[in-house]
């Protein structure tokens, strides 16, 4: 509604207030319906709030969910399946293929760059004959639901830089990220749960794990309402969501009604629409205290679905409870749900630790596919699956056939995609024989922010924030839409 | 036209189609005003400042270039002829080849876009520099005049510009209203009843002034206004980057206040942030200022290339100090000229070689304080730190004194003779130097008076329930074990309590040495029968000195292993121990001697081991190529600290001589520091870096440090260095320091800068509302010489600032934002007054200027969520006491996980330069100030307050409760409202005590038990609902 048009309604509003005597048994239901259409716009499920009011095209996805592996997984021991290596084994890496390009200052002082071959076994599974390795049993039972895309890669060749580069498109802090451009341009579909959520899960890989920042959800220089909101496994689920102690439903709705009537009257005298706004957060704050906790209260979830995500999904805080809560969030139209999980820097003890990072991830992120799948809403939710860069073929550190460790590699990986309108049972994109190359079809991190945004109805390049006299979007000046992976 | 385009195009045709230019208007095109934004929108991407960028030879920033023939034969702009114009050719023709801007550019112009190019084409086409490039001069303030409006010249300006709206202003705000604008603005605290009374019963012609003068000399003041600064400083307590680990720059943040409430002018306070290290004898504050620029995000991530972040540090600088002082960000430039200013590569590049020989290294090693740092101890700590070098130096002497009394003759001068085996005591009534002493409970050291001693003068003891230890690690020198050696130590079993079993452990890098005595399994460490858990007999005598023997090679040590750790272990009872070393042929580090040549020849053999570094040094110089002032140096140490002979004069003078400096040492690790800038002696020699990249420096492109070339010069004397940057900035030449900074007083005031974009002045940046006043406010500002609190003076006494912010359908409708300025401010309290008026309604509030940051309440488990496992913030310890009420400002800033409720209202990130907050309105707000522990805890003491300081009556009451946060009397219906609600829950609690009960023990603060319980629950309910309000969140 036309922003001008709407205070103009709620000024002739004022005279109710103004003329006649307040009625102090006003009750909440009469306030909320006297808020104005600001409040109720959401309830014809169009969203609102968005800069872009409709999107630039039809959007395949109405959803995203986004599994992200932070540390960064070894594509080696996963999808890339690389047979030859087998030979190679503790021989050097080629000087042809490393073509002199730069290492992290962990191993460009190693004097030997030996081979590690994957000690995992590879199967080609589903009708699309997709590799996945064997510690990936369920994903590999999704495969043809699957778009693997084993040419991703990016500059930034440490985690902090590299995450930061993925999320936001710059790899220093201070630019929006993905979630919030999503939120800023489209708005939310929703009146009774932030638009988008965060969720930091437990992991049993490696135990030293490398950190996550707020700036990863955050708004960056996007006003704040559009940063991510967390869902906590640890005491409330949004901040400050319970009341206090002593503090009953009850006693909160009077004392809101109370403030109601207070702030409508100021805004019947002072006429600042700013008020009317906080009246509106007020009553969604107050949704949001019985929402937040009937999402989060799994109980009524018949044991087929929970046996789906495996059994540590009543564990509060796994992967598995996670990808649950991801699709009880996105049933009830949360745009944009992302997961973060630690634990997948292996430099050493590389099969150990990624074999206990598996089994977290596997059985919950397989399920999440076949859950939306039944529910005839995987067409319109797009799955993103992968971390910040590789790693490399090369072994840091002691190298044996069953252990080793590998360092970062951003110049290639691969993470995969489902649902949303991008093609199933598909593989994207080659590596050379030490995927250490791209070979065919190369995917940069802008490409997969682009086509991202792209499925849901958005033109990179058209998305735009004036920041410091520049026009800001989340892919730079870059990015190119990856049709070939596109229904 | 979409919806979005159509609402945009009203909201500024309404909001500005009077201030830049209506296009319907036929008076003369002003080039800055109508044009400059049409080009640089739609035109300079392909035909602007950037070369790479530009297409068929045409630049049409530049005149020269614009009236020049093209390439192609044609002129884009004939002045005076719009009909020989190439331009207007191409912006009106239909043919898509040669249409301009190209059709698939989506840039297109409108018809009013192109009419104005028209015209101002045929009115001579003048090009004008854009105007913040300009130096400011003070333009002749308007004669206008309104009674009971104009306070000041800044009312001239805004009333000139509401009469051409046909706007009129508000009338004055209340005085109410007007004492809780000025004190939230000046102090970011709300004003108390007691000095509302006094406001509302002054009726001199100055009472309004008068408030102003004794706001602006609060400290709170300093504070408040520090509270910006820091976010364009991007002050924060941690790094920032990867681990996030602490960083020591809050004296950085106590320099700030205290510049704003001493006045300090803005000249200065630039300089000394910028570049105090390089005046001229710099005093310890002017170099605690330039904190400025090392509050930037670090790393020290493992793998990070150095020379990546030595450049990404040096272009953060120049992003912040161009940002901050300039209002451009000349980011655009890292990788190629700027597209719609004039900056190019080479500017920005020598802006960057300023920042780019700094001594600071790429890793700041996770430290506290990464170098460069300084020291800066309070006059106490000073004094103290001379007493002790005074004492130590007269100690010195004392000993330098009486080694000249010592006579000495090397009984046994041939160094060849061989060592005895005998004892090497490592631990006698303290653990050995270096050594880190831990235990279950602390080592405790009893002495002979009371308890068995053996040897020396104290001896450890311990008493335990079952198992229990004291050990320490990381001694040095180590202990270095030789063949078939034999460790040893002195142990007492209380005969009244003795335990049942004991152990000796070692630690050589690996704590897997254990020797036993008495049950063998009581302690199951390690694997009984292996070295891991060696059985060496029964438990000894009680009540008696035992000697342990414990032979290397049984617990699996050989000739060549080094000790760093050993531990005394028990299961139960009582246990005294005793000197304890090893039995060995092995020179020692540490070991007495008789003979000066034999300890020579043993130290020679040891490299010196455990020897200070000059004596180390001559001890390496073979004995006949020393020279005789070398020899003495020896031998006094020799006599000092090795010959047994002498240890009876001089072991308790080392003794006292170790204490005090001890306590000195002590007392300098509690000496705060902070991190400083300080050059290179040798500058880095910084280059044009090709598209941005760190390892591609252009090597045909050096650059020095310099200003950018389309801006004043430097004088031509200028050192290239900081100083001359920082001096340049402040020059009275420069354009855009005195417009930036008061456009940021301005927007503090209210809520919008006169230019929108504080941050941006360039071409892409909006227009200034008021052109005139920017300039007049920015010359006053120059020819005040830089005095803030003036300038904020000036602002807060203009009519225009004192206006009522009641806006009516039609003043809303003609300007939402309120840029013309017919109605006062309105706006919600940044996150930091949001918390901190609650903690001051309620009497929370500590007001104390400075110090460290302090961690109150947050909930469980924000910086575990995200932090590196092994970072020192990855686990959140809250502060308790006082430290939990201070001004927000002192909240300790962890940047990857900021405090969340300063994040929830607005507050940035501090991970980069912010100069203007967004200000949002979210449910996230809403359950912060409901349900924070801190917010409720307030509403409790609130409560207190009501109930304790207010009148009798329920009435009179709420009336206290309502103006204490609004600072306004509530009326009739507002206290039915709270009247009402104040009877449901003494109902409710009256009828559930527990409930009552429990809401009053929210919070560490304690309870006035004195009030009724059920009461105090009722008006806690009451206290939040009206901190809850708008009203009290806003200033209006």
């Amino acid at each position: 509604m036309d922003p001008i048009l709407e205070h103009k309604q709620l000024m002739t509003r004022r005279h109710f207030f103004s003329k006649s005597a307040m009625n102090v048994s006003v009750g909440s239901a009469a306030l909320a319906s006297m808020t104005g259409p600001q409040l109720t716009a959401a309830d014809t499920g169009q969203p609102t709030g968005g800069i872009l009011h409709a999107p630039h095209f039809p959007a395949k996805a109405k959803r995203v969910i986004y599994l992200f592996m932070s540390g960064a997984p070894s594509q080696l021991d996963l999808f890339d399946h690389k047979p030859k290596m087998d030979e190679w084994y503790d021989k050097d890496l080629p000087d042809s293929v490393r073509q002199g390009q730069r290492l992290t200052t962990m191993t460009s002082k190693q004097k030997r760059f030996p081979i590690a071959p994957s000690k995992f076994k590879f199967q080609q599974h589903g009708n699309s004959g997709a590799w996945v390795s064997e510690l990936l049993p369920h994903t590999a039972s999704v495969a043809d639901d699957i778009c693997f895309i084993k040419s991703m890669h990016t500059e930034a060749i440490n985690h902090d830089p590299a995450i930061t580069y993925i999320q936001t498109g710059s790899q220093l802090p201070g630019r929006p990220s993905l979630g919030s451009w999503l939120s800023y341009g489209l708005g939310t579909m929703n009146r009774d749960l932030p638009d988008f959520v965060v969720l930091t899960a437990t992991w049993t890989g490696r135990k030293s794990a490398q950190a996550l920042y707020n700036r990863l959800w955050g708004a960056g220089f996007l006003p704040s309402k559009y940063q991510g909101v967390a869902l906590r496994s640890q005491g409330d689920p949004v901040l400050y969501l319970s009341n206090p102690p002593g503090v009953d439903p009850t006693a909160r709705r009077q004392m809101l009604d109370g403030l109601s009537q207070l702030n409508q009257k100021l805004y019947a005298e002072v006429g600042d629409p700013e008020i009317n706004t906080r009246i509106a957060q007020y009553e969604m704050a107050y949704r949001m205290q019985t929402s937040v906790p009937d999402l989060t209260d799994i109980s009524n979830e018949p044991k087929h679905v929970l046996d789906m995500y495996g059994p540590e999904v009543t564990k509060p805080g796994t992967f598995a409870a996670s990808c649950l809560l991801a699709r009880r969030m996105v049933e009830r139209d949360v745009r944009f749900v992302q997961i973060f999980i630690r634990g997948w820097d292996q430099h050493g003890s590389l099969p150990n630790d990624i074999s206990n990072q598996c089994r977290d991830v596997d059985q919950g992120g397989a399920a999440l596919i076949k859950d939306l799948k039944e529910r005839g809403m995987l067409d319109d939710t797009l799955i993103l699956w992968g971390g910040e860069f590789g790693r490399t073929i090369y072994c840091q550190g002691g190298l044996s056939r069953e252990n080793y460790g590998r360092d970062h590699h951003p110049r290639c990986f691969t993470m995969w995609a489902a649902g949303g309108g991008i093609k199933p049972g598909m593989t994207y994109g080659q590596t050379d024989d030490f995927s250490y190359n791209i070979t065919e079809n190369p995917v940069h991190i802008h490409d997969l922010n682009a086509t991202i945004l792209h499925q849901l109805g958005i033109d990179h390049e058209r998305l735009t924030y004036r920041y410091q006299g520049r026009d800001f979007r989340l892919t730079d000046v870059h990015g190119n839409i990856v049709n070939d992976i596109l229904l | 036209m979409n919806r979005f385009v159509a609402h945009f195009a009203i909201f500024s045709f309404l909001a500005f189609g009077s201030l830049c230019g209506s296009p319907a208007i036929a008076k003369e095109i002003d080039f800055n005003r109508d044009v400059r934004r049409i080009l640089s929108d739609k035109c300079f991407t392909c035909h602007g400042p950037d070369g790479e960028q530009r297409q068929a030879g045409l630049r049409l920033d530049q005149q020269i270039s614009a009236f020049a023939k093209l390439e192609s034969g044609e002129t884009a702009i004939v002045p005076g002829q719009p009909g020989e114009s190439e331009l207007v050719h191409r912006i009106t023709t239909d043919d898509e080849f040669t249409q301009m801007p190209p059709p698939e550019s989506e840039k297109q112009l409108t018809a009013a876009e192109i009419a104005i190019l028209k015209q101002w084409i045929s009115e001579g086409g003048k090009y004008q520099k854009h105007w913040s490039f300009i130096t400011p001069t003070r333009p002749k303030v308007p004669t206008s005049d309104r009674a009971g409006f104009v306070r000041n010249p800044i009312d001239h300006f805004i009333l000139k510009k509401l009469q051409e709206t046909k706007l009129s202003p508000n009338p004055q705000a209340s005085k109410e209203t007007l004492i809780r604008r000025v004190k939230l603005d000046l102090t970011g605290l709300p004003p108390t009843i007691q000095e509302i009374d006094a406001f509302l019963q002054d009726d001199s012609p100055k009472a309004y002034e008068k408030v102003v003068d004794r706001l602006l000399s609060s400290p709170r003041f300093g504070e408040h206004m520090a509270r910006y600064w820091l976010d364009a400083a991007r002050y924060g307590d941690t790094h920032g980057l990867h681990l996030d680990n602490e960083r020591a720059i809050w004296l950085y943040r106590e320099w700030v206040i205290d510049a704003f409430n001493n006045n300090k002018p803005f000249d200065e306070f630039t300089i000394e942030q910028l570049a105090g290290d390089l005046l001229p004898n710099p005093t310890v504050d002017q170099k605690i200022a330039t904190g400025f620029n090392r509050c930037n995000v670090t790393t020290s991530e493992g793998g990070s290339i150095a020379q990546e972040y030595l450049v990404r540090y040096a272009v953060d600088r120049v992003e912040t100090t161009s940002t901050v002082f300039m209002g451009m960000t000349m980011g655009c430039a890292v990788c190629h000229d700027h597209k719609y200013d004039p900056f190019t590569m080479t500017d920005f590049y020598s802006m960057f070689a300023y920042y780019y020989s700094l001594t600071e290294k790429a890793m700041d090693g996770n430290a506290l304080l990464p170098p460069p740092t300084m020291k800066v101890p309070t006059p106490e700590q000073q004094q103290q730190m001379e007493q002790y070098s005074t004492q130590i130096a007269a100690l010195q002497k004392d000993i330098k004194e009486k080694l000249l009394a010592v006579e000495y003759t090397d009984p046994t001068p041939d160094a060849s003779q061989e060592l005895s085996r005998e004892d090497f005591v490592w631990i006698e009534d303290e653990v050995p130097n270096g050594a880190n002493p831990q235990g279950n409970t602390p080592w405790e050291f009893v002495s002979v008076e009371k308890k068995p001693v053996f040897s020396g003068k104290t001896a450890s003891t311990r008493t335990a329930e079952g198992l229990s230890q004291h050990f320490f690690t990381d001694a040095k020198p180590l202990l270095t074990i030789g063949a078939e050696d034999m460790l040893f130590a002195y142990v007492y079993l209380d005969p009244e309590n003795p335990p049942k079993e004991i152990m000796l452990q070692f630690n050589d890098g690996s704590w897997n040495h254990r020797a036993v005595w008495g049950d063998k399994n009581a302690i199951d460490w390690g694997e009984l029968g292996t070295a891991s858990r060696q059985y060496l007999g029964e438990l000894p005598a009680l009540g008696k000195w035992t000697r342990l023997d414990v032979p290397i090679a049984k617990v699996g040590l050989k000739a060549g292993s080094k000790l760093n750790g050993w531990a005394f272990t028990q299961f139960g009872g009582t246990v005294y121990w005793d000197k304890a070393g090893l039995n060995t042929i092995t020179p020692q580090a540490g070991m007495q001697f008789e003979s000066l040549a034999r300890w020579d020849a043993v130290q020679r053999g040891l490299k010196g081991e455990g020897l200070p570094g000059n004596i180390a040094n001559l001890i390496k110089i073979e004995p006949d190529k020393r020279n005789a002032a070398q020899q003495n140096q020896l031998k006094d140490y020799f006599l000092e600290k090795v010959y047994k002979g002498s240890q009876e004069i001089f072991g308790p003078l080392n003794t006292q001589l170790a204490a005090l400096e001890k306590s000195k040492n002590e007392l300098d690790q509690q000496i705060p520091s902070t991190l400083i800038m300080q050059d290179l002696k040798e500058k880095r020699q910084a280059y044009v870096l090709m598209r941005g990249e760190y390892d591609k420096p252009d090597e045909n492109r050096p650059v020095e440090p310099n200003v950018p070339a389309f801006m004043p010069p430097l004088p031509e004397d200028a050192p290239k260095n900081r100083l001359s940057l920082a001096r340049w900035l402040v020059s009275a030449e420069h354009p855009l320091t005195s417009r930036v900074t008061v456009n940021r007083y301005w927007q503090k005031f209210f809520g919008t800068g006169l230019v929108k974009t504080a941050e941006d002045f360039g071409s892409q940046g909006e227009s200034p509302s008021h052109p005139e006043l920017l300039d007049w406010l920015a010359v006053e500002f120059r020819e005040s010489g830089w005095d803030i609190k003036a300038m904020q003076k000036l602002i807060v006494m203009s009519g225009a600032y004192r206006q009522s912010s009641v806006v009516d359908p039609q003043k809303y409708t003609t300007d939402p934002e309120n840029r013309l300025l017919a109605r006062g401010p309105r706006f919600r309290l940044d996150a930091e007054m949001v918390r901190d008026n609650a903690l001051y309604l309620s009497d929370l509030l500590i007001e104390r200027v400075g110090g460290k940051s302090v961690k109150p309440y947050q909930p469980k488990g924000l910086w575990n969520a995200v932090g590196y496992t092994n970072s020192n913030t990855a686990n959140f310890t809250q502060d308790h006491g006082e430290a939990l009420y201070r001004r927000s400002m002192y909240t300790f800033w962890k940047r990857t996980s900021p405090p969340p409720t300063m994040s929830i209202f607005d507050a940035p990130s501090r991970e980069a330069c912010t100069v203007r907050r967004e200000r949002t309105n979210t449910p996230m707000q809403a359950l912060a100030l409901m349900n924070d522990i801190q917010f409720v805890e307030a509403a409790r003491r609130y409560a207190r307050r009501i109930m304790t300081e207010a009148g009798e009556t329920d009435r009179e009451k709420i009336v206290w409760a309502f103006r204490t946060a609004t600072s306004r009397m509530p009326d009739e219906k507002e206290i039915q409202v709270i009247q009402k609600l104040l009877t449901t829950y003494r109902e409710k609690y009256v009828q559930n005590p527990d409930q009552a009960q429990a809401l009053l023990s929210v919070g560490e603060s304690p309870r006035e038990e004195s009030l009724d319980v059920q009461q105090q629950a009722a008006w806690t309910m009451i206290a939040n609902l009206i901190l809850n309000l708008d009203e009290t969140i806003s200033k209006g």
